[in-house]
């Protein structure tokens, strides 16, 4: 992977977690924000190699883990999950763009469900939460809205440095 | 490239990763979030702290655009709450003076001792925490302004948690509605202690020590001698609650402070280990908060749980 294309990909995840940490720190329609990073790695697995957008996920998840107070790994493992689901299913929906809105919600809530899941196996009490459901459904219901401005944007982006450097794995 | 017999390269290498993230999560709960993990989260810290700063600044407009659209709706509405709030408060004031000496009758009762300054630091809030359920927020000041671990942070309305972990120019806090931290409480009104637990987007859980107490709704609720200085206001109760059997009181508290929409905070200079800090270099003058110093150990329960956790207590004098 060329430092070009790796760098778009890894802009991008810095942009997401500088907006998720500042801009929704403030902008919180019913006191929830969207899941951005994870939406970033959903749109950005959909234009690169399976292999390397499985270890895009466990990055971009291993940095969140780094700026937070959870355990070491717990978000990698949830975003390398959600990028082994989207490679899974990114055939599919490439064919038929109705499919692109359930599945980013599907997947940002089943992401969030298994963070909170794993979360209190090792210990961060995360099913405690009252207000569980809704830290799952409203995050994901914004992913999905965002979906419309955010998947483009990264197939432009991601798109135009393959068409400038091509993939080589 | 490894490739487990029967699977895909891409199966194969999820399944890899999920063993590597498995083991960093079992070795990172062993040390308690300090070691290894702890200095590559300070140095990952340390590095973003200037870009959620440039992020910060750029988004205030569009945050600022979007808050005068939701001040505009509830315009209104503030203002006849703002009247009936001027009228209740020009009658509380005259009720003021007859309660100071009977909260002093009463503070002599309890054997609280008298309140002392504490210096506190004045901290901006620069970002949240990465996801809903990291109960965090980054503030604009680090050791070198006097900040260490465990120092309790509070708003003028009271404590919103303490410092988890620190660099150079910034720390992050931990909040108490975070469902690993558990705050040491007394019950104002009747010197009763318990334990208030964070329940993440809802209410804090409030459990009594002595299962006959009364709680009333709107009692307030302090720290407790411990890990926090005695006195500062913490919660109130939203529930009234009495144990019909003798079996655990529990009941449910909002905080006192506003969590959701902190802009400012003060770090208080105090450690438990130090029972207090007074002289700590870096802090900043002007700022201080008067609250009681009395009782620097943890208190009955009154632990954090989980990887974030660590009783690693750095000074001031340690660093440069």
């Amino acid at each position: 992977m060329s430092f070009r294309r790796a760098g778009v990909a890894l802009l991008l995840i810095v942009i997401a977690v500088g907006l998720q940490t500042t801009l929704f720190a403030r902008l919180r329609p019913f006191d929830a924000a969207p899941a951005l990073v994870l939406l970033t790695v959903i749109a950005v697995s959909r234009h690169i190699p399976d292999e390397l957008a499985v270890f895009y996920g466990f990055l971009a998840g291993l940095l969140l883990d780094l700026l937070s107070e959870s355990a070491l790994g717990l978000w990698a493992l949830t975003l390398s999950a959600v990028a082994y689901a989207t490679v899974r299913v990114k055939d599919r929906i490439a064919g038929d763009y109705r499919l692109v809105a359930p599945v980013v919600f599907v997947v940002s809530a089943a992401a969030l469900a298994l963070f909170a899941l794993l979360g209190t196996i090792f210990g961060e009490r995360t099913l405690a939460d009252a207000a569980l459901v809704k830290k799952i459904l409203l995050p994901s219901l914004y992913n999905t809205v965002l979906a419309v401005i955010v998947l483009p944007l990264a197939g432009v982006l991601i798109g135009r440095a393959r068409r400038t450097t091509g993939w080589r794995l | 490239m490894l490739r487990i017999p029967g699977l895909d390269r891409v199966t194969s290498l999820f399944i890899l990763l999920i063993v590597v993230a498995l083991t960093m999560m079992t070795l990172d709960l062993r040390s308690s979030g300090a070691g290894v993990g702890g200095t590559l989260r300070d140095g990952t810290q340390a590095v973003f702290t200037p870009v959620q700063q440039v992020f910060g600044d750029a988004t205030r407009p569009i945050v600022n655009f979007f808050e005068t659209l939701s001040d505009l709706t509830s315009l209104r509405d503030e203002n006849e709450a703002l009247r009936t709030e001027v009228a209740d408060l020009e009658r509380a004031l005259q009720e003021t003076e007859s309660l100071q000496s009977r909260v002093e009758e009463l503070e002599q009762i309890l054997a609280v001792e008298p309140p002392e300054d504490l210096e506190a630091v004045t901290a901006t809030v620069l970002a949240i925490g990465v996801s809903e359920f990291d109960f965090v927020r980054v503030i604009d000041k680090g050791r070198l302004d006097g900040i260490t671990v465990d120092m309790p942070v509070v708003d003028e309305g009271g404590l919103i948690g303490r410092v988890v972990s620190a660099t150079d120019t910034s720390a992050r806090v931990l909040l108490i509605t975070d469902p690993t931290m558990k705050v040491a409480v007394r019950v104002e009104r009747t010197g009763e202690t318990g334990i208030l637990t964070g329940r993440g987007g809802g209410p804090l859980g409030l459990e009594m020590f002595n299962t006959d107490a009364v709680l009333l709704e709107g009692d307030l609720l302090v720290t407790a001698d411990g890990r926090y200085p005695a006195g500062l206001s913490v919660a109130r109760v939203a529930q009234a609650a009495r144990a019909e059997v003798g079996f655990a009181l529990r009941t449910t508290a909002v905080p006192t402070a506003e969590i959701t929409r902190v802009d400012y905070v003060k770090v208080l200079v105090f450690t438990r280990d130090e029972g207090g800090a007074a002289g700590v270099e870096g802090a900043e003058e002007g700022g201080e908060i008067e609250v009681p110093t009395d009782g620097v150990e943890p208190a009955e329960g009154e632990t954090e749980e989980g990887p974030g956790d660590s009783s690693t207590t750095t000074t001031v004098a340690d660093n440069p």
